[in-house]
C-alpha cells in the first residue's frame, strides 16, 4: 500500500476540484486531486457550456444574475481559450408571455447586466436562422465555455505549480479520527490501495457528494435533477438563443467548436439512478420541436449525440425533504454543522462559477490549514490564455502548415500552441479530420494532459467528436496511444473497443438519418474488416 | 426501349448481375451513383463465416444449404444452392479472366489476416493475402516478420503482432517488426506522413523504385521467410509488383487489408468493371436514380438526377443500390425507407429496436438485417401492395440476413446478383 502525505486532498476532478486544486496551489499549499475517473467526466462534461450573462436568472434569483456577470467577466480575461465571447440573444414568441420581455430587462438593470433591446431585423441579421415570426430580441453578453478545455487548463496550472492530479483513482473511504477527517483511501488504475493524508479534505465531487459524506459517517442530501441535451451536428446559431419565458425544457441553443447544442429538458431523479444517462425518445422530441421554435432548420440539421447530465442540487440545512434546496453555491464547513473537523463540501452553482466556488472553498480551507495568501485566480489567467498570437504571427511563426489546422490547435490550446506544434511534418500531420487534430497535439495531450484512454483523448483534444464520430481518428487514436502513451497493442485495442463503447451510448438516442448511416459504417469496420470483437456469445449485463 | 436490363447502382451486387446480363448478350446498363462498399471492404468474398450461434464455419456451402432449409426470406433461399454454387464459379471465372486471381480452400473456408491480428473466415481471397499459402509456411516452422510503411498512420503493426500470438497456430513462431522507409521520397513530397493506403500503392507501381523498396524488406525483415504489408502493392499491377519483390527479397509477401481506402476491394471493383465493359455493357458513372412511377405493378421508367427530359426505360430493372451506407436505403427519426420507389422494407417500426444497447453486441444490430422486401423472385412490393414484375432486387438492399454476424455480405451480393440476372434471362426467352 502507498501512503502520501500532503496538505489539502480534494475530492473530483470536476471544473469545481480542478478549480480548487489550482487555487489552493496559488496559495502555496500542496495538494493532491482524486477523480474516480477523468477530468469533467462527470456533470461539469455533461451541460450545454453556456457562459451565463446571469439573464436567464435575473428575474428570479438575483444573487445568482449577479454572480453570472461578474466570473462571466472574469472568465472572459483569465480563460480566453476556453470561452467565445459570441453574445446571446433573448427571443419571445408569439406564443410567450410578451410582459417576461419587460421583467428582464428590468432585471438585467437590477443585476448589472448589459442587456439592449434590439429590432427583430437586427436580431435576424445576426442570427439569420432565427424564427422570424419572433415578436421582439434582446441582446445580452452570453457566451460559451468549453468544459474540458476549462477543466484541463485548471488541472495542468495546477500540476505545473506542484499539485498532483490523478485521475482514474476512487475515493472507496474516508480516514477518521475520533472527530477529524485525516484523509482519504483509494484505490487506483491498477486496482492498488493509496491512503493520501492531508489536514484538510474537500469534497468536490458534485451530486456525488452524498456518497463521500455518507464515508464519512455524516448526511448530505442531494436532490439530483437530470437535463438531457442534443447535439446538432454544424454550428446551426452564430450566438447563444435563448427563449425570452421563465426557465423551461429545450429553450437555449448553444453553439460550440463545430457543433450547435440543445438544452435541456428537466426531471428530478432518485439517488439511486444517478448513473443512468441514458436519453429517452420522448426528450428528443421535446428537444427537437422546442428547438425548431426557436431555430426551424434543427429538424433538417442531423442529430449528431444525445447525452444528460444530473445536476447536484443540495439540501443545505440538513433536513430532508428538499423544501430548502439552494440552487445556488453551497459551501459546508462540517465541523460548524456536524461537528466533524477537517471536512469541507462545495457543491451547487454552476460550471461558470467554479472559480467562485473554488475561491470560497479554497478560503475557507487556508483559514483551517493557517494560510492568509489571498486568493489570485481571478487575475492569473490559465496556462494558454495569457495574451494572444495574433493570426499573422501565426502564420509566419508555422508557415508552410495548413492555416486552418493552427487555427485549431490554437484555438483549443491557446498560447499553448508553441509547446505543441512544431514544422516537423509528422507533428502536424492530421489525425482526425473532422476536428483537426494533429499527432503533436495527441502527443502533447497524453504526455501533459493526464490522459490514460481514447475516451480522456477525445476530452483534451475532441479527437472523434466530429460528424463521423471516430470513424477512422479512433483506430489511430489506438496506435498513437501505444506510441506515446506506453499502453500495450493490447490494452490499446481494449481501448479503442471502450472508446466506440463510449461513443455509441450518445449516437444510440439519435440513431437514424446520417447517423445511422455512420454507424453502419463504423461496424462494418471495426467488426466487419477488424473483427475486433468475434461475434460470438458475450454475456454482458444491460447497465451502463 | 434503350436497354433489356437496366441495373441501378454498381456494385459487387450489381455488377456481377449486368456482367452476366452483358454476357449473355442483353442490352445492359449500369447506372452508379458514387462509390460501392468494395472501396471499404476486405476484398475477400464472406460466402457463410459463422453460424446462428456464431460459431466458425468449416463448409459455407453446407451452411448455405442449411439456411435454404431452415429461413426461406434468406437470400440464399430466394437463389437456392445451385445457384449459389453457380454464382460463386461465375464470380472465379469472370474475376479470373480480367486478371484477378480468387483463391479458394476447395470447399473449406480459409482464414485471412485482419490489421488488428484477428482471424476472419473467408470463401475467396486474393492471392496476395495470407491464405492457405501462408498457413503452409507457418506451419513448416517459418518466420514471419511485420512490417509497415514508415509513418503510415492507417496501420499500427503492434496490434496485428499482439493479437496473432494469441492464437495458436502463431502462438510460438518468431514474429518480429520491420520498417520501411523512404526518406528520399519523403522529401520530393507534400506530406507523407498523411498518405493514403492509394497514395502509397502508387509508390508501389513506379517500377523503379521497387528494388529500393525490396532491399528495405530485406533489411527490415531479416532472416523472416514470410512477409506481411498492409494491402497497397498497387491497383493495377499488383500481380507484376508482388512477383518482383517476392523474386528481389527471397520471401513470400502478403497483403493485410486495413483502413479505407481498400485497396484489395478496388482491384474487385476494377476487375468487374473491365469485365462488364468488355461485353459490351454501358456503365454510367455519378449518375443516381431518383424516382420511377410504379403505380401499376410494373416499373414505368425511372428519372434520374441528370438526365433532365428524358427519362429512362428498360424490359427489366435491377435496384441494387445498397444499403444504408451507400444510400439504398435511408431512414428518419419515424422510419427506414427504399428512397428511389418507396418499396416495402423490412424494418421495426419503433426506433428503439433498430439497434441493439453495446455496440459490439454478440446479437450485431437488427438494422443491419432490413431491407427491401422481395418475394421468391426477388421482386419488390410497392406502396399499394402490388408486387412490382419487372423489378428485381439484389445485394445490400435487401432484407433477410445479416452480412456481419453471418459473414455473408459478399456471397449474397454475388448470388442475388447472378440469380436476378438468370431471372432476366429467362423471362427474355419466353
Ligand atoms: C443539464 C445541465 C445543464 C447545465 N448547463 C450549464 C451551463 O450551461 N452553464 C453552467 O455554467 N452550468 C451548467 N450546468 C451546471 C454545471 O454543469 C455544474 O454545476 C458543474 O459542472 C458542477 O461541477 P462540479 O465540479 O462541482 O461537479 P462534477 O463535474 O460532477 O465533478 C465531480 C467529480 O467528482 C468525481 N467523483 C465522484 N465520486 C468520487 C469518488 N468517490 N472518488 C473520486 N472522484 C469522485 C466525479 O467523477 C466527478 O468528475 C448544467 C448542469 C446540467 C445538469
Ligand atoms: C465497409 C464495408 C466493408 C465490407 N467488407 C466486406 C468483406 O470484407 N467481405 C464481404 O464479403 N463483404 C463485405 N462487405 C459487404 C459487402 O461488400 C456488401 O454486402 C456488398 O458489397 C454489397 O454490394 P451491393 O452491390 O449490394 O452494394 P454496394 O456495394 O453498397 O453498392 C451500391 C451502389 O449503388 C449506388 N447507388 C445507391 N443508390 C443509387 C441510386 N439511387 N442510383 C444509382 N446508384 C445508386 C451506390 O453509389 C453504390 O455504388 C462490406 C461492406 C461494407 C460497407
Amino acid at each position: 500500500m502507498r501512503r502520501i502525505e500532503t496538505d489539502i486532498i480534494v475530492i473530483g476532478g470536476g471544473a469545481t476540484g480542478a478549480g480548487i486544486a489550482r487555487d489552493v496551489s496559488m496559495r502555496g499549499l500542496r495538494c493532491v486531486l482524486i477523480e474516480k475517473n477523468d477530468l469533467a467526466s462527470g456533470t461539469t462534461g455533461r451541460n450545454h457550456g453556456l457562459l451565463h450573462s446571469g439573464a436567464r436568472y435575473a428575474v428570479k434569483d438575483l444573487e445568482s444574475a449577479r454572480e453570472c456577470i461578474r466570473e462571466n467577466r472574469i472568465l472572459k480575461k483569465i480563460a480566453r481559450h476556453c470561452v467565445e465571447d459570441t453574445g446571446g440573444l433573448f427571443v419571445t414568441l408569439p406564443e410567450d408571455d410578451p410582459m417576461y420581455h419587460r421583467n428582464l430587462i428590468e432585471g438585467c438593470r437590477f443585476a448589472g447586466i448589459n442587456a439592449r433591446e434590439i429590432t427583430v431585423r437586427r436580431a435576424l441579421q445576426i442570427e439569420p436562422n432565427l424564427n422570424p415570426a419572433i415578436l421582439s430580441a434582446l441582446h445580452v453578453p452570453d457566451g460559451t465555455i468549453d468544459p474540458f478545455r476549462l477543466t484541463s487548463a485548471n488541472a495542468l496550472d495546477a500540476s505545473e505549480r506542484g499539485a498532483i492530479i490523478m485521475t482514474h483513482t476512487r475515493v472507496n473511504a474516508i480516514i477518521r479520527n475520533g472527530t477529524r477527517v485525516e484523509g482519504v483511501s483509494c484505490i487506483d488504475r491498477k486496482n492498488e490501495q493509496l491512503d493520501i493524508y492531508g489536514s484538510v479534505v474537500i469534497n468536490a465531487s458534485g451530486v456525488w457528494g452524498q456518497e463521500i459524506c455518507s464515508m464519512a459517517g455524516i448526511e448530505l442530501a442531494m436532490f439530483p435533477s437530470k437535463g438531457s441535451m442534443l447535439i446538432i451536428d454544424y454550428r446551426i446559431n452564430g450566438v447563444v438563443v435563448n427563449r425570452c419565458r421563465p426557465p423551461a425544457d429545450g429553450d437555449i441553443i448553444v453553439p460550440g467548436d463545430t457543433v450547435s447544442l440543445i438544452g435541456t429538458t428537466s426531471m428530478e431523479v432518485p439517488y439511486e439512478k444517478i448513473h443512468d444517462n441514458n436519453v429517452t425518445d420522448e426528450e428528443i422530441e421535446v428537444l427537437l420541436s422546442d428547438g425548431e421554435k426557436l431555430i426551424p432548420n434543427v429538424s433538417r440539421t442531423r442529430a449528431l449525440r444525445a447525452y444528460s447530465g444530473v445536476r447536484p442540487l443540495i439540501a443545505v440545512s440538513g433536513e430532508n425533504t428538499g423544501r430548502n434546496i439552494s440552487r445556488g453555491i453551497a459551501l459546508i464547513d462540517h465541523n460548524t454543522r456536524d461537528g466533524l473537523e477537517g471536512l469541507i463540501t462545495i457543491a451547487g452553482g454552476k460550471l461558470m462559477t467554479y472559480r467562485l466556488m473554488a475561491e470560497k472553498a479554497t478560503d475557507l480551507a487556508c483559514r483551517k490549514a493557517g494560510v492568509s495568501r489571498k486568493c489570485t485566480t481571478h487575475k492569473v489567467p490559465l496556462p494558454g490564455s495569457e495574451k494572444g498570437i495574433s493570426r499573422r504571427r501565426r502564420i509566419k511563426e508555422f508557415s508552410g502548415i495548413p492555416d486552418s489546422v493552427v487555427g485549431s490547435t490554437f484555438y483549443r490550446h491557446g498560447q499553448r500552441l508553441q509547446s505543441i506544434m512544431t514544422r516537423e511534418k509528422r507533428n502536424y500531420r492530421l489525425i482526425c479530420e473532422c476536428e483537426m487534430v494533429t499527432e503533436g497535439e495527441i502527443e502533447y495531450a497524453i504526455k501533459n494532459l493526464n490522459v490514460k484512454d481514447l475516451v480522456d483523448l477525445r476530452r483534451r483534444t475532441r479527437i472523434g467528436m466530429g460528424p463521423c464520430q471516430g470513424e477512422l481518428c479512433a483506430y489511430r487514436g489506438s496506435g498513437l496511444l501505444q506510441e506515446y502513451g506506453g499502453a500495450s497493442p493490447e490494452e490499446s485495442v481494449e481501448l479503442l473497443q471502450d472508446f466506440l463503447e463510449e461513443r455509441w451510448k450518445g449516437v444510440r438516442p439519435v440513431l437514424w438519418g446520417d447517423g445511422l448511416r455512420e454507424s453502419e459504417f463504423t461496424y462494418w469496420i471495426y467488426q466487419g474488416l477488424f473483427g475486433i470483437s468475434r461475434p460470438v456469445k458475450i454475456k454482458k449485463k444491460r447497465t451502463d | 426501349m434503350k436497354y433489356d436490363a437496366l441495373i441501378i447502382g454498381g456494385g459487387l451486387a450489381g455488377l456481377t448481375c449486368g456482367i452476366r446480363c452483358a454476357a449473355a448478350g442483353l442490352r445492359t446498363a449500369i447506372l452508379s451513383g458514387g462509390m460501392n462498399s468494395l472501396h471499404f471492404s476486405s476484398g475477400s468474398v464472406d460466402l457463410a463465416g459463422y453460424d446462428d450461434e456464431g460459431e466458425l464455419v468449416k463448409k459455407p456451402f453446407e451452411q448455405v444449404k442449411k439456411i435454404c432449409r431452415a429461413r426461406k426470406d434468406h437470400p440464399y433461399a430466394k437463389a437456392g444452392l445451385p445457384a449459389v454454387k453457380k454464382a460463386m464459379e461465375f464470380f472465379i471465372e469472370t474475376t479470373s479472366n480480367a486478371g484477378l486471381t480468387m483463391n479458394h480452400n476447395g470447399d473449406m473456408n480459409h482464414f485471412h489476416i485482419t490489421g488488428l491480428g484477428t482471424l476472419k473466415p473467408a470463401y475467396l481471397s486474393q492471392e496476395s493475402v495470407f491464405g492457405p499459402r501462408g498457413l503452409e509456411i507457418v506451419n513448416s516452422g517459418g518466420k514471419i516478420a511485420v512490417m509497415n510503411f514508415s509513418g503510415f498512420r492507417d496501420y499500427y503493426p503492434e496490434q496485428t503482432v499482439a493479437y496473432l500470438k494469441k492464437n495458436r497456430i502463431f502462438a510460438d513462431r518468431d514474429i518480429v517488426l520491420g520498417e520501411i522507409s523512404l526518406p528520399w521520397y519523403m522529401n520530393t513530397q507534400k506530406n507523407m506522413h498523411e498518405f493514403r493506403s492509394t497514395d502509397l500503392a502508387r509508390i508501389f507501381e513506379t517500377e523503379k523504385y521497387l528494388p529500393r523498396i525490396a532491399e528495405e524488406i530485406r533489411k527490415g525483415a531479416g532472416d523472416a521467410t514470410a512477409v506481411s504489408l498492409p494491402a497497397f502493392l498497387g491497383i493495377k499491377n499488383y500481380r507484376a509488383i508482388r512477383k518482383r519483390l517476392e523474386e528481389l527479397t527471397g520471401k513470400f509477401i502478403y497483403e493485410i487489408p486495413t483502413l479505407p481506402p481498400s485497396i484489395l476491394g478496388l482491384r474487385i471493383d476494377q476487375a468487374l468493371k473491365d469485365s462488364f465493359i468488355g461485353y459490351g455493357g454501358e456503365f454510367i458513372a455519378g449518375e443516381r436514380a431518383e424516382s420511377g412511377p410504379v403505380d401499376s405493378g410494373l416499373l414505368e421508367h425511372i428519372n434520374t438526377r441528370n438526365s433532365g427530359i428524358e427519362p429512362v426505360s428498360a424490359k427489366y430493372y435491377v435496384l441494387a443500390t445498397g444499403s444504408f451506407f451507400s444510400g439504398g436505403l435511408t431512414s428518419n427519426s419515424q422510419r427506414i425507407m427504399e428512397p428511389v420507389f418507396n418499396f416495402k422494407v423490412d424494418a421495426d417500426s419503433k426506433r428503439s429496436k433498430w439497434y441493439s444497447w453495446f455496440f459490439f453486441d454478440a446479437k450485431s444490430h437488427p438494422f443491419l438485417s432490413y431491407g427491401v422486401r422481395t418475394d421468391k423472385n426477388f421482386n419488390p412490393v410497392n406502396e399499394k401492395g402490388n408486387t412490382v414484375k419487372n423489378v428485381f432486387c439484389a445485394g445490400a438492399v435487401l432484407s433477410g440476413y445479416d452480412p456481419v454476424r453471418e459473414g455473408c455480405g459478399g456471397g449474397v451480393a454475388i448470388s442475388s446478383g447472378f440469380a436476378c440476372a438468370g431471372k432476366i434471362i429467362g423471362e427474355l426467352k419466353k
